[in-house]
């Protein structure tokens, strides 16, 4: 899709989106909530008009193109299933559109419900099913539908937590063996990483950048995705031979002398006698798998994360840190905090997460 | 407070509903009691049949019956079909369309035939507004004034209970099922229908029922010959004799069937959809 621009209701949600999903990958798309997400899919699914720019299905122009005849299914939030149709017949749904018979019908929706895990429950209403079953049927519908495209705006999102990890697994398998280009929406970093190939972040009606998760989080082009991401130790001030100088103490920055902005991994904050920045502990915090310690000093306020188990300084003191050059990414010249974002895009993007 | 135990509770829930068919119930034995003749000065012994015979052979009764289904389905189908392409018209439309659609519907039925007559009647508003009238609707021995004002004012009140029934969670599954390949006549057919169908039975049983009981719109604006049934048993009671009384109450068990019968018919459409 290119310079996709849309205003659902009035209000100007996508601001020229370009995106390229090339054949039989999975990406996913993620940003704040109010970013846009839903309504790229609904754009690209034909439930939404853009007040401008196209969208293509490889050579096929699909603009002013009914959603029923674009090559695309779309799983939903919440299921939207059939409720005076058993599980079988729901899967199958899509199958009536090509005037399929009932015998045919039915014995392809059994091997879909086979292989989403509901082996056995053709004749269940959907009313009795929970919600992880009610989205796998709507998973096995859109799947018979055999699109070209398949969308998925946060398909976990109605799903009990303890069964989404069986559920993600069982799309991106599902996506795996079948080959079907996926875009999928979350909100959630890590279910992206898990989901996408490669990652979309779309912040502001806009994909600010789209990349694998590996590239995402060491190489981020944008304090904005940076922050996005997590990664809230951003640094800025003048480089000079390889070293970033701040109010704090100094960072070592690789590039060519001149202003900059960095961002420094948490696990690259290490404290150390002979460190280069000086800094306050202000809270020490045992998480589940690492220890987090908050820091403060000449008006930087960075994180710092350690194994559990690390002796760390006592929270108060001012205590000085080295930092990891292997954990210092310089975001490239010219990146202000996203394109045509306002200057406190990048705060509202990292605190609606 | 003390809550009443569950059972207690549903029995007193009930309440409302037995309430209304004990006074249906109790018109009921009333109007068979009057129909087979009893009265204080003739008791249960000297109870017969006669007024049923008499209706039977009347042939006046037969056309009223006749009459009166012809109005009552006409008006009822024309209705239905016009509240669904109302409501899906309006479905997306803000409430000040939706409520002057439903503009009719408080009006009394008695006024609204008045103003059948006043628009459809020999140099009536749509004589001179169209210079001629290609149909005569007012005494019209076909019933089609009658009808054109039962669809004009049960037509509204069934796209208010479409519209209640075709709300957004069937147009998210509208949605679900147009990215599955479902043009919009298979939307209608296949996600839309199965929703609204209950709503539609119901409330046009609802209309049926009254279009067979009502009477004010088949005087006001209906033919004199053939009567419907409710004329018949107007007619029938104004006499003075025992016999008249016990022949209108007589077609009045009739037409008290005929409801029963949309309502039994009804009950079992909503039952098939739920088997």
């Amino acid at each position: 899709m290119t310079g996709v621009h849309a205003q659902p209701g009035g209000a100007r949600v996508l601001r020229g989106v370009d995106l390229r999903v090339p054949a039989g990958e999975r990406v996913a798309l993620i940003g704040p909530s109010g970013a846009g997400k839903t309504t790229l899919l609904r754009v690209i699914a034909g439930l939404e008009t853009p007040a401008a720019g196209s969208v293509r299905a490889g050579e096929r122009l699909l603009d002013g193109l009914a959603p029923h005849r674009r090559p695309i299914a779309m799983v939903f939030q919440e299921p939207r299933l059939m409720p005076h149709l058993d599980a079988a017949e729901n899967v199958a749904f899509g199958l009536r559109a090509k005037r399929v018979g009932r015998a045919e019908r039915r014995t392809r929706a059994a091997a879909l419900l086979a292989e989403v895990g509901l082996d056995g429950l053709g004749r269940r209403r959907v009313g009795g099913l929970s919600g992880g079953e009610r989205q796998r049927v709507a998973l096995a519908r859109a799947l018979c539908a055999e699109p070209a495209l398949l969308l998925m705006d946060e398909p976990l999102a109605s799903v009990d937590p303890d069964r989404r990890e069986s559920l993600r697994a069982l799309i991106v398998g599902l996506q795996r063996a079948r080959g079907i280009t996926t875009v999928v929406v979350t909100h959630d970093r890590d279910e992206a990483a898990e989901m996408g190939e490669r990652i979309a972040v779309m912040i502001e009606g806009r994909i600010v950048q789209c990349s694998s998760p590996e590239e995402l989080l060491l190489a981020p082009t944008s304090p904005v995705v940076a922050r996005f991401m997590g990664l809230r130790n951003i640094v800025s001030g003048p480089v000079r031979e390889g070293t970033l100088a701040c109010a704090a103490g100094s960072v070592p920055a690789s590039g060519p002398d001149g202003d900059a902005r960095v961002v420094v991994r948490p696990e690259g904050l290490v404290p150390d006698p002979d460190g280069t920045l000086t800094l306050e502990v202000r809270e020490a915090t045992l998480l589940g798998s690492a220890l987090r310690l908050r820091l403060e000093g000449a008006g930087l306020a960075l994180e710092a994360r350690a194994p559990v188990g690390t002796a760390h300084p006592p929270v108060g003191e001012r205590v000085r840190f080295r930092v990891d050059p292997g954990a210092v990414w310089r975001f490239p010249e010219g990146e202000g905090p996203g394109p045509g974002l306002p200057a406190g895009a990048a705060a509202e993007a990292a605190a609606s997460q | 407070m003390r809550r009443l135990p569950a059972g207690v509770r549903t029995w007193l829930a009930l309440v409302p509903a037995g309430v209304v068919v004990l006074i249906w119930l109790a018109a009921m034995f009333t109007a068979v009691r009057s129909s087979l003749g009893v009265s204080r000065l003739r008791g249960w012994s000297q109870a017969s049949t006669d007024a049923y015979g008499a209706l039977l052979d009347d042939p006046l009764f037969w056309e009223a019956l006749w009459f009166t289904l012809r109005i009552t389905v006409v008006s009822t189908v024309i209705a239905a079909v016009l509240a669904v392409a109302l409501a899906a018209a309006l479905r997306r439309r803000g409430p000040v369309l939706r409520a002057l659609a439903a503009v009719p519907v408080p009006v009394p039925h008695l006024v609204a035939a008045v103003l059948g007559v006043l628009w459809l009647g020999p140099g009536g508003l749509a004589d001179r507004l169209l210079g001629g009238m290609p149909l005569d609707l007012v005494r019209d021995p076909a019933g089609w004034g009658v009808i054109l004002v039962y669809v004009y004012k049960e037509a509204p009140f069934l796209m208010l209970v479409v519209l209640a029934a075709w709300g957004p969670a069937v147009a998210a599954r509208e949605e679900a099922a147009a990215t599955l390949g479902l043009g919009p006549l298979r939307r209608l057919g296949l996600v839309v229908w199965p929703a609204i169908r209950p709503a539609l039975l119901t409330g046009s049983a609802v209309v049926a029922a009254f279009a067979i009981g009502a009477f004010e719109v088949p005087l006001v604006i209906g033919p004199t010959a053939p009567e419907t049934l409710s004329e018949y048993a107007l007619q029938a009671g104004r006499g003075a004799t025992l016999d008249g009384r016990a022949l209108s109450y007589a077609a009045l068990v009739v037409m008290s069937a005929l409801t029963v019968v949309v309502g039994a018919l009804a009950a079992l459409g909503l039952r098939r959809r739920d088997a």
